[in-house]
């Protein structure tokens, strides 16, 4: 392995303000920052991240909904060499909602990305390959993690199983 | 090879039905018998866990996390827990932090010995699949004894831990890790002394440190690489007991190829691991002190959480594993809860690790980094 730079949390922090002002830093706890970003900015920050942090981790790319149309993605990066986690926020909003891709810069989260997608309905322009990944056929395009997803017995016509049957009348069936 | 079959492509697919691919398939494009494209593919075992804990409780949640890795169960349900006793506050009395380690590390070796078996019937050494799993036995005699429970132990819960150690649970689990012990050596053996193994697995899958990094690998497959990336010593966690122990992260350093890991060197990593996992627990089985063994106020606490988000997270036998929890006010569900599974990104990585091997080492570089299809498909 080449030799490691390491760089503190503050120091990130005050690299990230001085390269990308519109980015908001906020401090979780000693170890743990959170960058809120503009969605045009999301590869910037991310392409800054891998560059000024070595060997950094992708671990999880978060989708929420928060309903009315409006979600946020949350980017988990962790470092080993410098102990500490960041995590990037991106809101989204509007009924088909979209970012740019960042696999391309940090390989491990293609199908973290491609997971959200298909939950969610989040588009990542130019992932490699959005198709499904754990949903079943009958699924895609219903992105069942949004919170207008019902899962009761409303759905189940569409889901082609078959129907329960209705219940007897108390007191037995009569004929 | 002759230079007519170098043109023709042949796609097979191996699995779903295939013994080796329990509940997972890859699409290979072979040249001869050479993989040139892997194409893994998910969703076998999808049974949308993170929408179903959106509906149960919190204390029910963590039944749920153990069901996606039944194999390190006290480890799979960990970072749920955490993460739930975080925005909730709670404080988890000594003990239970204590027994709750103990308790990880040998669902770790409980799981790793699980490993050992399943790698060696992969590569057709079918005395080795029976041998480490004779032993296994004593770990899941040593959870029954402890929970009642051999797979599905709901151990850890929010607050503290369910069940008490007793005397003979004590005693059942040091008789596990003794027999293990006095096991290990011949195991070591048979698979590290054997030219046959050593040929099969030595300089398949190779990668870089920072190539398996990138692709989101972690724990065992990044620690044979050299670099000890060990969430138990990079953040220890407040609500377990490893700063207690006086215990160095187990590594590889390959002298042929350093700063880079292959399946062999894989293999031995996870027998470094087990060795590290017993002394933790013998250390902290020494310092248990009485006590409660849960926050007295746990159960009114975990009922109804305020607002608010947390990530818990736990170095687990396959690699990091995390929760990312939100919870509204006076919720008594989760708002979202997102699990990451190590193995989620192993599998991922086939794509990057399989071309260029022969289609007979395939099931080499999918044992070698200890995927389990419960954490990618949830």
């Amino acid at each position: 392995m080449s030799s490691i730079d390491l760089i503190s949390i503050t120091a990130l922090v005050r690299k990230v303000q001085s390269d990308l002002p519109e980015i908001e830093a906020k401090m979780l706890n000693e170890s743990h920052v959170e960058f809120v970003t503009p969605k045009e900015k999301i590869r910037d920050i991310v392409t800054l991240l891998t560059e000024s942090v070595q060997m950094l981790f992708p671990e999880s790319v978060i989708g929420i909904d928060l309903e009315e149309d409006k979600y946020e993605v949350i980017y988990m990066f962790w470092s080993h060499l410098n102990n500490f986690l960041c995590q990037v926020r991106v809101s989204l909003d509007g009924p088909d909602p979209s970012i740019e891709t960042v696999s391309d810069i940090i390989s491990g989260l293609e199908w973290h990305e491609r997971e959200t997608h298909e939950m969610y309905g989040i588009k990542f322009e130019g992932n490699p390959d959005l198709s499904l990944l754990l949903l079943p056929e009958e699924l895609e395009g219903k992105y069942p993690l949004r919170k207008r997803f019902k899962t009761d017995r409303s759905r189940l016509a569409e889901s082609g199983l078959p129907q329960p049957k209705p219940r007897p009348p108390k007191g037995g069936a009569t004929e | 090879m002759s230079p007519d079959i170098i043109d023709e492509t042949t796609e097979i697919w191996f699995g779903p039905q295939h013994v080796s691919a329990h509940g997972w398939a890859a699409k290979l494009t072979l040249v001869g018998d050479y993989v040139v494209e892997c194409e893994p593919h998910a969703g076998y075992f999808h049974r949308s866990a993170e929408k179903v804990m959106e509906f149960r409780n919190f204390r029910q949640g963590s039944l749920i996390m153990e069901r996606l890795c039944m194999l390190e169960a006290f480890l799979a349900e960990y970072p749920y827990v955490t993460a739930v006793e975080q925005i909730a506050g709670l404080e988890v009395p000594e003990r239970a932090k204590i027994m709750r380690t103990i308790m990880m590390e040998a669902s770790r070796i409980h799981s790793l010995q699980f490993w050992w078996g399943q790698f060696s019937a992969e590569l057709g050494f079918f005395a080795m699949l029976i041998w480490p799993w004779v032993d296994r036995e004593w770990f899941l005699n040593a959870f029954e004894e402890l929970s009642g429970s051999r797979h599905a132990v709901s151990y850890n819960t929010p607050g503290g831990v369910r069940y008490d150690f007793t005397e003979k649970s004590i005693s059942v689990l040091e008789l596990a890790i003794e027999r293990m012990e006095s096991n290990m050596s011949k195991f070591e053996d048979m698979l590290m002394g054997s030219p046959v193994f050593r040929m099969r697995t030595e300089g398949i899958a190779q990668y870089t440190a920072e190539q398996g990094i990138k692709w989101g690998l972690s724990g065992p497959n990044i620690k044979a690489c050299g670099i000890p990336m060990d969430l138990r010593k990079d953040s220890p966690d407040p609500n377990l007991a490893y700063d207690l122990v006086d215990w160095d992260v187990p590594i590889i350093e390959s002298k042929e190829h350093p700063g880079e890991s292959d399946a062999f060197d894989r293999m031995v990593q996870r027998f470094k691991e087990v060795e590290t996992s017993v002394d933790i627990i013998r250390q902290l089985l020494k310092q248990l002190p009485e006590g409660d063994i849960i926050d007295p106020k746990a159960r009114s606490k975990a009922n109804r959480l305020p607002e608010g988000e947390a990530y818990g997270r736990v170095e687990g036998t396959r690699g990091i594993s995390t929760v990312w929890l939100k919870t509204t006010e006076k919720a008594q569900t989760p708002y979202r809860v997102k699990i990451r599974g190590p193995c989620f990104n192993s599998y991922y990585s086939l794509k990057h690790l399989v071309p260029g091997v022969r289609f007979a080492d395939f099931i080499v570089v999918f044992g070698s980094l200890d995927p389990y299809p419960g954490w990618w498909d949830r």
